[in-house]
């Protein structure tokens, strides 16, 4: 197959003449996924914001920061293994998902800090509501429901141990000092409005 | 950019026999009383079929779209333009992976999506299909094709599926800069010298077409959607999208001289609806199954780019890996 592009990089590719000789993608080389969570600004709660493929938790540090933070604002990061995600049931109308969490019982074993992370509204993110320290995550679930519920409305808890997460470190809180740099990333750099009136008074 | 035309299969009248009329039942309550359904959730096999289609055909043509403007990038016209538009095709390929995480949700995974579309299983929008020859084919799609996405895009954001509307939202959020970018191209361009007019109108000549049909073949004879359309799947009919679009941007293109080449094209003031001649639904069928100009090189591009990455997946994949369907 002769594939001609527009494009001379594209001609300049020595596999373009035997296309279709190249052999299938390998099946399944997929990466494992990562859970990311922004903080828009400082003070405010993370929120989940997406996942990221990679081979490692220091490469989904790094991706995060280049596929979910390019854009807007953003003072720090982290991100862990979905697999070390655990998730409660989601509850729909006014059942809060707290009543459906039964008691982990008595501890055992040593207790580890566990990330809780709220759903207050079916279609959004889930919010960083804060730390408990339990011997399971269905016990750190149960303390959430104790000390993190607030009164709030809660459709879905999230639970992962704290020591899974890679955060960001002070010294490099300064990854996103440069955004607001990047006006060509604006909309508001693209004014052509007195260009447009001119010529309409021109014609 | 993209998310129009997409192409669903028709769906057969046995395809929900097998569902649970209780479960089937508290599903659509669910999306009649406007709340939206998580990954988790049950759901129809049906629904998260067309789903993965949908969102899956949105993701590629976010990747292949970024082919042809990225082709623009080292030859666009100064420094400022040249920044806009690699931040540009960088924000198509960042929404592929937002498009394929919410598609994942579902229980596809990337790598089956990526190979379904190398190896030409999978589609993506048509319009992508075709060259842009010019700068201003570039300013052309910058703006327009942008345009046309962000009616259909802003449309989907208020869909059932929550992984999807929350990619959309975002997605619309970053999009707000290109389409602004896109008209400030055109803006110059119109502006600008006898040449420089005559390049836009010629790119706008060759443009039309594929943008008539980058919403999708006309209702009358599009794939049967009233269930899709119940469970806010697809969330207008092709011909609403393709109408609201004339509405909004054939005035801003006559309002800058340049002739639509369509000599039918005008707004019936009666109904409100643009009249137009119909567009040649074979010539979108002919190039949506392979048959147009730049099909081969599109999936050929990719193919390479998959080849040529494959050693670097390969020196860091390691055991720990493995994959699991992401959470939201």
């Amino acid at each position: 197959m002769k594939v001609v592009s527009l494009d001379p990089r594209v001609n300049r590719l020595p596999e373009i003449s035997g296309i279709d000789s190249i052999s299938r993608k390998a099946p399944l080389d997929q990466f494992g996924t990562y859970e990311v969570f922004v903080q828009p600004k400082e003070g405010k709660p993370f929120q989940h914001e997406g996942i990221v493929h990679a081979p490692n938790l220091e490469l989904a540090f790094l991706l995060a920061k280049e596929t979910l933070t390019r854009r807007f604002m953003c003072s720090s990061i982290f991100v862990t293994d979905t697999r070390n995600v655990f998730v409660s049931p989601t509850t729909e109308n006014d059942q809060n998902v707290y009543d459906l969490i039964p008691s982990a019982g008595p501890a055992q074993g040593n207790a580890r800090p566990y990330e809780i992370f709220h759903l207050f509204k079916r279609g959004k993110q889930h919010v960083h509501a804060g730390q408990v320290a339990a011997t399971s995550p269905q016990e750190a679930m149960w303390i959430g429901g104790q000390s993190l519920r607030a009164g709030k409305m809660i459709y879905n808890v999230w639970a992962a141990p704290t020591d899974t997460f890679r955060f960001t470190r002070d010294e490099e809180r300064d990854l996103w000092l440069t955004l607001p740099e990047k006006k060509f990333r604006d909309a508001a750099a693209y004014k052509a409005g007195d260009k447009l009136k001119t010529f309409l008074e021109k014609k | 950019m993209y998310g129009g035309g997409t192409i669903f299969e028709n769906i057969k009248g046995t395809e929900l026999e097998n569902e649970d009329p209780g479960q089937l039942a508290a599903f659509e309550a669910r999306i009649d009383r406007g709340e939206k359904i998580e990954p988790r959730d049950w759901m129809p096999a049906l629904y998260r079929k067309q789903l993965i289609r949908m969102i899956e055909q949105h993701a590629h043509s976010e990747i292949i779209g970024a082919l042809p403007e990225g082709t623009w990038i080292t030859r666009a016209p100064g420094f400022k333009r040249k920044m806009a538009l690699m931040a540009k095709v960088q924000d198509e390929v960042g929404h592929a992976q937002l498009l394929y995480s919410a598609a994942e949700t579902l229980g596809k995974p990337r790598e089956q999506m990526i190979d379904d579309l190398i190896n030409g299983k999978s589609k993506y929008s048509n319009i992508f299909n075709y060259p842009a020859f010019t700068w201003a084919d570039s300013c052309f799609i910058s703006w327009l094709v942008d345009a046309g996405a962000i009616v259909n895009q802003l449309a989907n954001a208020k869909g059932s599926y929550g992984p999807y509307c929350r990619a959309l939202d975002r997605i619309c959020a970053e999009e707000s800069f290109h389409l602004k970018y896109g008209h400030h191209c055109v803006i110059y361009l119109a502006t600008g010298t006898a040449i420089q007019r005559a390049m836009f109108q010629e790119a706008l000549d060759r443009w039309w077409a594929p943008m008539m049909h980058f919403f999708g073949p006309s209702d009358n004879i599009s794939a049967h959607t009233e269930t899709l359309m119940r469970w806010k799947v697809k969330m207008a009919t092709n011909d609403d999208m393709r109408n609201q679009f004339l509405d909004m941007y054939v005035p801003k293109i006559w309002e800058l001289g340049f002739t639509i080449p369509d000599p039918n094209l005008r707004k019936n003031e009666t109904t409100g609806r643009w009249e137009y001649t119909e567009p040649d639904w074979d010539e979108f069928k002919r190039v949506i199954n392979g048959d147009g100009p730049c099909n081969k090189e599109r999936l050929a591009v990719r193919r390479i780019a998959e080849e040529r990455g494959r050693w670097v997946r390969e020196a860091l994949q390691s055991k720990q890996n493995v994959y699991v369907t992401p959470l939201a």
